[in-house]
C-alpha cells in the first residue's frame, strides 16, 4: 500500500522526471518513471484519483 | 499432379494444376503445428519455476504482489490475519526440478467474505497475437500444470482476456471460470483444462506491451468471491466459481505445490516445453531484473556531476517491457558511492530523465558528498540492501 509519493526533478535539467514512492510498513522505495505503460505509474494515478496528495518540492 | 512434371522449361504450375494443394486452411495449419510441438508455444514464462530473482524463500508475507518466483503474482486481498510463505521448492514431479510452494504460517482466522487468494500470471498482448479471439471462430487453448496439495477436491481456475487494453482487475476485462479436481492428497498430478477463447465480437483485442491474457489459480475465496458462472465468458467479477469453503489460508497445515504451467494454442496438452535456463532468465528479466542484493555487490558506474550530485548509468540485460521502476530497499547508508579515493554513503536513488526500457539513468542528490568530475561506482553496503528494475504487467 502506497504511503507517500514525491515528485523527482532531473538533477541536470530540473524537469519533473519521476515519482519517489514509499510503502506502508516497508523500507521499500520505488522510483517510478512517467510512463503510462508502467504499472507502478498506473497505481500512482489510481492513488491520486482516490485522494492521495503528491509531495512537490520543485528545485529553485 | 501430372502437370507438375511439365513438358517445357520455366513452366509455372497454376492453382488449377495444383488443385487442393494450392490452399491450406489456416485453422488446419495451426492444428498441425500444435501437434509437432511448435517452439515457444508455451505462453507462460517460468512455468517450470526455475527463476526466483526476488528470493527462493520469502516468509512473513501479508500482501499481494511478486514475492519469490518470477512472473507469478500473488493476489492476496482481504486475507485477515493470515501470513504466508512463498518459496521455490525442489519437491517436483519427475522431469522437473522446481515447484512453487505456498504455505500459510498464520491462519486467517475467520475468512473475510472478500478474501481473494490466487496466483496469476499476466501475458503481454503482443505475445498472443497468434490467437484468434473476439471472433465467432475463436481459437481454443489448453492449460496444463502439475499440482500437489494435502487437500483433495475441486479447485477453481480462471482465464482472463483484456478488452481494448483493460488491465486484469478492470470490469471490462473478460473472465472465464472453470474447475479441475485434485484426486489424491500429497501426490503430484497433471491437470489439463481446454477452453475456447471468447467468441463475443463486441470487444476489442488488446495490443502491444499491454496486458493481454492471464491465468489464475485460486486457493482462497471468501463467500463474496465465489459462486461465479462456470464455463462461459462474461464480464470480470474478480471472483471464481464452484468453490465453497475454498480456504487454503484457514489452516497452517495446508500446502500447495505448482509447476509445469503451460498455456498453448489447441485442444490438447503437449509435453511441457522446457527452455534453457539462460533463455528462461532473460524472458523473466524483461519484467524484473535484480541488479544487486546483499553486501558489497556492484550496482552501476557513473560520476559526480557536482559535489552533491552523482548519477549512474545501467544498461539492462534485455529490453524491458516498459520503462522500468527502480525498486530499492531503502535504509540508512544502504549504499556506498566509491571514487576519488573516498566513499560516500547514501540511502537510495531516484530515476532521472532520459531513462527508457533500454537504458537507465539514476541519481542521488540527497546524501552524496564527493568530488566534481570524478568517476564513482555504486555498491551495496548492507545485507538487506538490494537494487532491482521492474516493469511487470
Amino acid at each position: 500500500m502506497i504511503n507517500t509519493v514525491t515528485k523527482n526533478y532531473d538533477s541536470i535539467t530540473n524537469e519533473f522526471c519521476s515519482y519517489q514512492v514509499t510503502y506502508v510498513n516497508s523500507n521499500r522505495v520505488k522510483s517510478v518513471p512517467l510512463d503510462t505503460a508502467n504499472t507502478d505509474y498506473q497505481a500512482i494515478q489510481e492513488w491520486i484519483a482516490d485522494g492521495g496528495v503528491v509531495i512537490d518540492n520543485p528545485p529553485e | 499432379m501430372a502437370k507438375l512434371i511439365g513438358n517445357a522449361p520455366n513452366q509455372v504450375p497454376t492453382n488449377a494444376d495444383l488443385g487442393s494443394m494450392a490452399f491450406e486452411d489456416r485453422k488446419n495449419y495451426a492444428t498441425v503445428n500444435s501437434s509437432i510441438h511448435q517452439p515457444f508455444r508455451n505462453l507462460i514464462i517460468n512455468g517450470d519455476m526455475s527463476i526466483a530473482q526476488r528470493g527462493t524463500s520469502v516468509t512473513g508475507i501479508t500482501s499481494p504482489g511478486y514475492h519469490s518466483l518470477d512472473r507469478f503474482n500473488m493476489n492476496a486481498y482481504n486475507i485477515a490475519s493470515a501470513v504466508y510463505t512463498m518459496e521455490q521448492s525442489t519437491d517436483a514431479p519427475i522431469g522437473f526440478y522446481n515447484s512453487l510452494k505456498l504455505t500459510p504460517t498464520t491462519a486467517n482466522g475467520t475468512q473475510d467474505a472478500n478474501e481473494q487468494f490466487n496466483i496469476e500470471q499476466y501475458i503481454e498482448a503482443q505475445n498472443i497475437y497468434n490467437l484468434d479471439f473476439y471472433t465467432a471462430t475463436a481459437d481454443s487453448v489448453t492449460i496444463s500444470f502439475y499440482i500437489k496439495t494435502n487437500n483433495t477436491g475441486t479447485y477453481p481456475i480462471s482465464l482472463k482476456l483484456s478488452d481494448n487494453n483493460s488491465i486484469s482487475s478492470n470490469t471490462a476485462t473478460r473472465l472465464y471460470r472453470t474447475t479441475y479436481t485434485v484426486n489424491s492428497a500429497d501426490t503430484w498430478e497433471r491437470k489439463t483444462v481446454t477452453l475456447q477463447l471468447d467468441t463475443s465480437t463486441s470487444e476489442t483485442r488488446p495490443t502491444g506491451n499491454n496486458f493481454g491474457m492471464s491465468v489464475l489459480f485460486w486457493f482462497g475465496a471468501g463467500s463474496s468471491r465465489d459462486g461465479g458462472t462456470a464455463n462461459t465468458w462474461e464480464g470480470n467479477g474478480n471472483n471464481c466459481t464452484l468453490a465453497d469453503n475454498l480456504n487454503f489460508l484457514g489452516n497452517t497445515s495446508n500446502e500447495v505445490y505448482l509447476t509445469g504451467v503451460q498455456i498453448e494454442k489447441g485442444t490438447s496438452a503437449s509435453d511441457f516445453e522446457f527452455l534453457p535456463y539462460d533463455v528462461n532468465l532473460q524472458r523473466c528479466q524483461r519484467y524484473y531484473t535484480m541488479i544487486a542484493s546483499g553486501t558489497n555487490k556492484l550496482v552501476a558506474l557513473g560520476g559526480a556531476y557536482s559535489t552533491n550530485n552523482a548519477f549512474f548509468i545501467y544498461y539492462p540485460k534485455v529490453n524491458f517491457r516498459a520503462t522500468p521502476s527502480i525498486d530499492v530497499s531503502g535504509g540508512s547508508n544502504y549504499f556506498l558511492l566509491i571514487g576519488h579515493a573516498s566513499s560516500s554513503s547514501v540511502n537510495d536513488f531516484f530515476l532521472e530523465g532520459q531513462t527508457t526500457n533500454e537504458i537507465v539513468r539514476m541519481a542521488n542528490v540527497a546524501n552524496f558528498s564527493g568530488t566534481t568530475g570524478s568517476v564513482y561506482f555504486i555498491q551495496t553496503n548492507n545485507a538487506n540492501a538490494y537494487v532491482a528494475l521492474e516493469a511487470e504487467l
